[in-house]
């Protein structure tokens, strides 16, 4: 090591910016991959500690409370594999929750007796107020934190016509709902409240079953299926640990997918720079090489020479960027909590640590030990000959005698391909570096510009106003909307739950698919008649087109044929289309679609929703303002995009700024002599930065211009891939080649002005210089 | 009389090494005139290259002035000065400084395509002057590091004077070649200067300075002698011997 020592020192010194650039690259990789590390090896642990410590539930079912059947318990106690289980009473309703973030929120609830005693399916309280009033809530850490509601706080809730206003005296966490997407959450309400309510909705009182089990989930809800089917008793909802777990982790698994995949980017690019800064040092100091050999160094005490102060550097700046993750870590677990509905610290991670020294130390490695090998091999001679391998034959690209062009033009035409190799790095660097633009460019476009194309993708249908009329006055008020010169439709649209396999399913019906402005179906039909039926994502595979499935709602049962298969972010999947005739042979009374109102100019939709709620007052259940919510949805990944584009767009400028300095730098060095001699025969600096800016940033340019535009092709795919791990098998996300191309040269310009900025120093070259030092 | 192609006035070169600085010349003030073949020289670090550099517009002067052709030189910026020397000077290094990327043709038209737009004239000088330096076509598609010494300082030459610059500058364009090679520049030079090129030449070499018919001599910072030898010939025998007694009055 001392023999290497002063050779290592020399290295560090002489390449001090191109070291210090490669640092800063590595410890972006670093940043990015602790990040996705501790999100890895946290959350999921964090998430099942909570789960186990609040003794949650492995599944859990409602039933209505009058067909509950006092064997029940006992028979599934007596199923293999079940650990333990427990029973509560609870209030099921279909709930609006008015000013969710200044919107309507539709979300089925269950509400609870918070008093009662819970040996699973705890709760652990955030916050809480010392007294209680006579409307007291406890609202699910999800509800308080994502719908903006405090302590004190009032909180209303519609259900049916009937308005509950609750004050907020307490905010708990569970690991048994958790998020929107789940579809279903809960409420806790302090004893004589609950009481109070439940005797209001005494038909709509449910018992809740929990239960654990040791074996697999879905064994047990298959058993306990068969069992309430023999029982003749229906499940209203169910959720199981895995589908919540999934849910609720969702947008920290696409993190963890997003960050991995740009860390690995902007890894490739880092090694490719070492690689070619490597392959540049050994020409730029052959002779020092050589001289080395003569009196005696081995190939090997040269090459770790070369290659120890980039492994430094990886070691010192992984280090670096580990630490400076964890200033970040805790905006992303505030992030994440809102999204998951559950808090948890992240703190230092060994694992991830040694994860990132690994993963960075082992590549970077044998990326730089295999382009220094070769100095295993240099003839000392040779070397200090500067010949390096032998007497190299060069290509005299496009003889300026021969050839047909302007002699300056063609000049540059020379240096681009006698630099071949800056310019394959180039055009690497700034082709995979596109990708991430392109990619974060899209997002931006769909999320931003077209917000409904990224909306659609995770939600179901979007109308502006959804309309609950009254029964008699459904078929009126919606031929007297369709008359509204500024309504362009309405639908009736129905939701509701039914069984399969006396698992509860999400039912969307409407009465004609054709006219529905998000088409979630992604494989074969949606239903047109009535014995028709479209399956949500969960039941592919178990159902093919063609086959025929039981539908169960109650006593009711009927046959349908499957015509396709549809998506559903928000119910992973288990849900079911149907024609409105064909929802209503599941139905034992009249069935009551909702109104679904689209409008020309969704603008509008503020004014016209206020002079439907005003004109027809006397004749809906209820009206919501559906845009609204949906700008709310909208707003919050808005926010997350924007952040992640600027961040994309930053890191991608930086990663260019340093790319360009390190092959800029190089070049600059390895033309000194002949950038001097050009100097001396009048060439000037302007000629000269045109000419070296000529050379390489036509590679860079075409790669950027190539890569954007063949983001039409590998876009769609990339997104393809991330929402299809989140359960949307058809993305609506359009990918706009003016917005690719407008990316495209928003990022040639930065790569002009950076290389402008770099080939400066050209100007401090002087001819005379060049006399003095030869 | 000869017309007056340089006129330097109470010229001034510094060097600063930290805090300390160390005078090359002061005050010096020197004609060059137009269709000379004029040769500086001294001892070594006496300053000969500083001043031809200076005269060139390829360095400044700490101060005083340089007339070129009627035109002030020490007031031009960098860029100026570059396009001054592409249109007025031509260079010959010692080191000869040939692109090594390009093949010897290609370095004569990339300094051609300066000043000519017309890309088939600067081909058939190029062409024609390469005849006057004998280097044939085929040497000419080589690359600098594939001819030897002479050949590439020919082309050197060649390059230097495509332009038809007003005065050729030449460092010590013999330092690096042998004799067979170093006449062979050498003959080049005396043919440049016999259909009327001004060449400024700094050298060591007392047999390359009779090729000049004008010798300076520079010591403590100031031309100590001029030498007027008269044109070139290798039959006169007398030149040497002015020459010779000359650098004995200069210490040489």
């Amino acid at each position: 090591m001392r023999k290497i020592k002063s050779q290592l020192i020399y290295n560090l010194k002489k390449d001090k910016g191109s070291y210090i650039s490669f640092g800063i690259v590595v410890l972006i990789t670093a940043i990015m991959l602790n990040l996705a590390f501790v999100l890895l090896f946290q959350v999921d642990k964090a998430y099942d500690d909570k789960f186990n410590r609040l003794n949650t539930a492995s599944f859990n079912f409602t039933i209505l409370k009058i067909q509950n059947d006092d064997t029940l318990k006992e028979d599934i106690r007596a199923l293999d594999d079940v650990v333990d289980i427990e029973c509560r009473e609870a209030v099921f309703a279909e709930a609006v929750v008015k000013d969710f973030r200044d919107t309507d929120f539709s979300m089925n609830t269950l509400f609870y007796n918070k008093d009662e005693f819970r040996n699973m399916n705890k709760l652990d309280i955030k916050e809480e107020k010392a007294e209680m009033t006579d409307n007291s809530i406890y609202l699910p850490l999800y509800v308080s934190a994502f719908g903006e509601f405090g302590i004190d706080d009032e909180i209303v809730y519609e259900i049916g016509d009937t308005k509950h206003s609750f004050k907020v005296s307490g905010v708990a966490e569970e690991m048994q709902y958790g998020n929107y997407g789940k579809g279903l959450m809960g409420a806790y309400l302090p004893e004589k409240v609950y009481e109070k309510f439940a005797e209001e909705y005494k038909e709509q009182t449910v018992m809740e079953y929990s239960v654990i089990t040791n074996g697999d989930i879905n064994t047990l809800q298959n058993e306990i299926s068969d069992l309430t089917e023999k029982k003749g008793i229906t499940m209203l909802t169910s959720c199981d640990r895995v589908s919540t777990k999934d849910t609720r982790t969702m947008v920290c698994n696409l993190i963890i997918l997003v960050l991995s995949a740009f860390a690995m980017i902007i890894l490739l690019v880092s090694v490719f720079l070492c690689k070619f800064r490597i392959s540049n040092s050994i020409e730029e100091d052959m002779v020092n090489m050589g001289v080395l050999k003569a009196l005696g160094y081995t190939g090997n005490m040269i090459i770790a020479g070369v290659v120890l102060p980039y492994l430094m550097v990886t070691v010192f700046a992984s280090l670096s960027g580990v630490v400076l993750s964890y200033s970040v870590l805790p905006v992303l677990a505030e992030i994440l909590t809102l999204q998951a509905g559950f808090s948890f610290a992240l703190s230092f991670d060994i694992k991830g640590l040694i994860c990132v020294m690994i993963i960075l130390a082992v590549i970077v490695s044998l990326f730089t030990y295999t382009s220094a090998k070769r100095i295993r091999k240099l003839q000392p001679i040779n070397a200090i000959r500067g010949n390096g391998e032998g007497k190299s034959v060069k290509k005299n690209y496009f003889p300026l005698d021969e050839t047909n062009g302007r002699t300056k033009f063609l000049l540059v035409m020379k240096q681009t391909f006698s630099n071949g190799k800056q310019n394959v790095l180039l055009f690497g660097v700034s082709f995979v570096l596109t990708i991430l633009v392109a990619f974060a460019g899209t997002m931006f476009y769909n999320v931003i510009i077209e917000p409904d194309n990224f909306i659609s993708t995770l939600s179901e249908e979007m109308p502006q106003i959804i309309i609950s009329p009254d029964m008699e006055q459904e078929d009126f008020i919606s031929d007297e909307l369709k008359s509204n010169t500024e309504i362009k439709s309405v639908l009736k649209y129905a939701v509701g739950t039914v069984n399969t396999d006396d698992m509860p399913v999400t039912v969307f019906a409407c009465e004609d698919f054709s006219r529905v402005s998000n088409d979630l179906c992604y494989l074969g039909e949606n239903p047109d008649e009535k014995n028709e039926i479209a399956l949500g994502s969960a039941f592919e595979g178990k159902y093919d087109i063609g086959d025929r499935i039981e539908m169960h709602n109650g006593d009711i049962s009927h046959f349908y044929e499957v015509t396709g298969f549809v998506q559903s972010v928000n119910y992973q999947g288990n849900v079911c289309e149907f024609s409105l005739e064909g929802y209503e042979m599941l139905c034992s009374e009249k069935l009551v679609p909702a109104l679904y109102v689209y409008l020309d100019n969704p603008a509008d939709t503020e004014k016209i929703f206020k002079e439907i709620e005003e004109t027809y007052s006397d004749k809906i259940i209820s009206i919501m303002n559906y845009q609204k919510m949906t700008e709310t949805t909208q707003e919050m990944y808005s926010g997350i995009t924007s952040v992640i584009v600027v961040v994309i767009f930053i890191l991608t400028i930086l990663i260019v700024l340093f790319v360009l300095y390190i092959v800029i730098k190089t070049l600059l060095v390895k033309r000194k002599q002949e950038l001097g001699i050009y100097k001396a025969i009048g060439y000037s600096n302007r000629q000269l930065m045109i000419q070296t800016i000529g050379s390489f940033l036509p590679s860079s340019v075409i790669a950027v211009l190539l890569s954007s535009a063949l983001g039409m092709i590998y876009v769609p795919k990339i997104n393809q891939f991330i929402f299809e791990t989140i359960g949307a098998m058809k993305n609506n996300m359009e990918v706009s080649f003016v917005f690719l191309m407008i990316f495209a040269f928003v990022q040639i310009t930065a790569n002009l002005i950076i290389s402008i900025l770099l080939t400066k120093p050209i100007k401090k070259i002087s001819a005379y210089a060049l006399i003095k030092e030869g | 009389m000869k017309d007056v192609l340089i006129s330097a006035k109470s010229l001034k070169k510094e060097f600063y090494t930290g805090e300390t600085s160390q005078t090359i010349f002061e005050n010096l003030t020197l004609d060059i005139y137009k269709g000379d073949f004029t040769i500086i020289m001294g001892a070594s670090g006496a300053g000969k290259s500083t001043l031809m550099y200076s005269l060139s517009g390829m360095d400044r002067p700490t101060s005083g002035s340089i007339v070129f052709s009627d035109k002030e030189i020490t007031e031009y910026n960098d860029d100026e000065l570059a396009v001054f020397r592409r249109k007025n000077c031509g260079f010959v290094f010692q080191q000869i400084y040939l692109l090594e990327k390009m093949s010897l043709m290609d370095n004569v038209l990339t300094a051609g395509a300066l000043c000519n737009d017309n890309k088939k004239d600067v081909i058939k000088r190029a062409k024609e002057l390469f005849s006057l330096v004998n280097i044939p076509e085929i040497t000419q598609k080589k690359f600098s590091t594939q001819v030897s010494g002479g050949e590439a300082q020919r082309a050197g030459i060649v390059r230097a004077v495509i332009n038809k610059p007003s005065v050729v500058f030449a460092d010590e364009p013999t330092g690096a070649l042998n004799s067979n090679n170093s006449e062979a520049v050498l003959n080049v030079f005396t043919k440049l200067h016999r259909e009327g090129q001004s060449i400024i030449m700094v050298t060591h070499d007392k047999k390359t300075a009779l090729r000049g018919n004008r010798v300076l001599y520079i010591r403590d910072g100031q031309i100590f002698g001029d030498c007027d030898l008269g044109n070139y010939s290798e039959t006169d025998n007398e030149r040497e011997r002015k020459l010779d007694r000359f650098l004995t009055e200069m210490g040489w």
